[in-house]
C-alpha cells in the first residue's frame, strides 16, 4: 500500500542496493557539506556535479533530475524573490543553489529507497531507547496504521463532499471539515474497537493486522440530520 | 497522567494519532482554497494541525503531527501539492513543519488543560492564535531565515503575507472544534464509552453550517 503512495523509483542501480541506513547517514553527511559552510561558487559547483553524478549512478537520467528541480520551481522562485529584495544578487544565487542542491540530494534518497526500508531503517536505529521504557514497536504499528488511514481518510473526504454537493450546500468549508472530522474520529473509534474485539489489549504487545476497517461514518452521516 | 508509566497510550489514542495524521495530509491533497477572491490562496493543512492539537490534545496532538512528518520524511508525497521526502525538511519551510509538533502541543495545553473537559470557544480561539500561529512562525521564521540567508528581520517581514489566511484559520478551527463537541462528544471524552448521551452541550451556539 505504500507503493502506490511512495515517491520511490524502482530499480537495480547501486544506489538502490546500498542499506536505507547507510544512504540516510550520507545524506546527513551530505546536507550539512552543502548547508553548513559559507555559500561559496567553487564548493557548490563541486558538490553540483557530485549531484548529477550521482543521479546518473542511479540510473535515474537527468530528466529526472529536471523533472525534480521542476518540481520545486515555486519554492525557489518564492525564495529568490524573498532574498532579491534584501540580499546582493550573487549570494542570493548561491544560497539558493545550496538550497537547491540539500532537496536534490534528499529527493535521490527518497527515490532510491523504499518507504518500507526507511520505516525500518528508523525502528532498528530507535531500538536502543527500548532501554528507556520506549515501545518502538508501538511506533511501528502507529506509522503502519497512519500509511493506511491516508487513503481511507481521503476517501471519506470525497464522500463528504459529495454529499454537500448533492444537497446544494457546497460552500461551507467549515461544514465539510466537521463531517470529514467525526467520520474520522469515528473510523479511529471503529479500528481501536476492532482491535480490542480481536484481544489486542491496551497494555499488550500488538499484532499487526492486515486489512482494514471500512470507514463507516460517511455513508451514515448521509442519513444524520 | 498519574498511571505508573509516566506517558500511556490506549488503543484509541493510537488510533486517532494515525487517523489524525492521516487527515491533516488528506486536508493538504484537497489543493490550496482561494480566500477573499484569489489573493490568498490557502491549505488547509494548518487548519489540520489547529484541529489536532484542539481535539486529540497536548501530547497525542504533537505525537500525531510527528508521525506525519516522520511518513514525509520517509518519502510519502503527505504535505500540500503533493510534496515530500527528505528534502522538505532541507527546504525554506522545514521550520514551519517543525512548528507543528510544538504548535499541537500548546495548542493542546491551552484549549484543553485537563482530559475529558469539552473546550470553551475562547480558549481554542487563543490556543490557535499562540499556539497555531505564534510558536509555529517563532520556530519557522529563524530557521526560514537560517536557510535562505534572509535575515531575520526581513524573513519576519515576508512570513507576513500568510498571517491572514492563518488569522482565518484560527477562526475556522475554533467554529469546527465547536461543532465537533457537539456532532461527536466522544471527540473530548477519550473513548466513546465514556460519553453519556445524556451530559449537557456546554459550547458555544455555532452549528455545522
Amino acid at each position: 500500500m505504500v507503493g502506490a503512495l511512495s515517491l520511490y523509483a524502482p530499480g537495480t542501480s547501486p544506489l538502490h542496493r546500498l542499506p536505507a541506513s547507510t544512504k540516510l547517514l550520507g545524506l546527513l553527511i551530505g546536507g550539512l557539506v552543502v548547508t553548513v559552510p559559507r555559500p561559496d561558487a567553487l564548493l557548490l559547483g563541486i558538490a553540483a556535479a557530485g549531484v548529477v553524478a550521482l543521479y546518473l549512478v542511479a540510473r535515474l537520467g537527468l530528466a529526472e533530475l529536471g523533472r525534480q528541480i521542476w518540481g520545486v520551481r515555486w519554492i525557489i522562485a518564492v525564495v529568490l524573490v524573498g532574498q532579491l529584495i534584501f540580499l546582493p544578487w550573487h549570494v542570493a544565487a548561491l544560497t539558493s543553489t545550496r538550497m537547491l542542491l540539500a532537496i536534490l540530494l534528499a529527493a535521490l534518497v527518497t527515490l532510491t529507497t523504499r518507504a518500507s526500508d526507511i520505516l525500518e531503517a528508523i525502528e532498528r536505529g530507535l531500538a536502543p531507547l527500548r532501554r528507556f521504557g520506549l515501545r518502538t514497536e508501538r511506533i511501528a504499528l502507529v506509522l503502519g496504521m497512519a500509511i493506511r488511514a491516508v487513503p481511507i481518510v481521503i476517501d471519506l473526504a470525497s464522500e463528504v463532499r459529495d454529499a454537500q454537493r448533492a444537497r446544494g450546500v457546497g460552500g461551507s468549508i467549515t461544514a465539510m471539515v466537521v463531517l470529514l472530522l467525526v467520520g474520522a474520529l469515528r473510523h479511529a473509534d471503529d479500528v481501536a474497537d476492532a482491535l480490542a474485539a480481536r484481544g489486542m489489549d491496551d497494555d499488550e504487545e500488538p499484532v499487526m493486522l492486515e486489512g482494514s476497517v471500512r470507514p463507516r461514518g460517511a455513508s451514515r452521516l448521509r442519513l444524520r440530520r | 497522567m498519574s498511571e505508573s508509566r509516566p506517558f500511556s497510550l490506549s488503543l484509541s489514542d493510537l488510533t486517532r494519532i494515525a487517523v489524525f495524521a492521516a487527515l491533516v495530509a488528506a486536508l493538504g491533497l484537497a489543493g490550496a482554497v482561494s480566500l477573499f477572491g484569489n489573493a490568498v490562496p490557502i491549505t488547509l493543512q494548518t487548519l489540520g494541525v489547529m484541529l489536532a492539537g484542539t481535539i486529540l490534545g497536548a501530547w497525542r496532538g504533537a505525537i500525531s503531527m510527528t508521525v506525519l512528518l516522520a511518513l514525509v520524511a520517509v518519502g510519502l508525497p503527505l504535505l500540500s501539492g503533493g510534496r515530500g521526502g527528505f528534502g522538505v525538511f532541507l527546504g525554506p519551510s522545514a521550520g514551519y513543519l517543525l512548528g507543528w509538533v510544538a504548535g499541537a502541543a500548546v495548542i493542546g495545553l491551552i484549549a484543553a488543560p485537563r482530559r475529558g473537559a469539552r473546550p470553551r470557544a475562547w480558549r481554542v480561539l487563543v490556543a490557535c492564535l499562540v499556539g497555531g500561529i505564534g510558536v509555529v512562525y517563532l520556530i519557522g521564521v529563524p530557521v526560514q531565515s537560517l536557510v535562505t540567508g534572509v535575515p531575520l528581520a526581513e524573513t519576519a517581514l515576508l512570513s507576513l503575507a500568510f498571517v491572514p489566511g492563518d488569522l482565518v484559520k484560527a477562526v475556522l478551527a475554533t467554529l469546527i472544534t465547536s461543532a465537533v463537541a457537539k456532532a461527536y462528544p466522544a471527540a473530548f471524552g477519550g473513548r466513546r464509552a465514556a460519553s453519556s448521551p445524556a451530559e449537557p452541550s456546554i459550547s458555544s451556539s455555532t452549528t455545522a453550517s
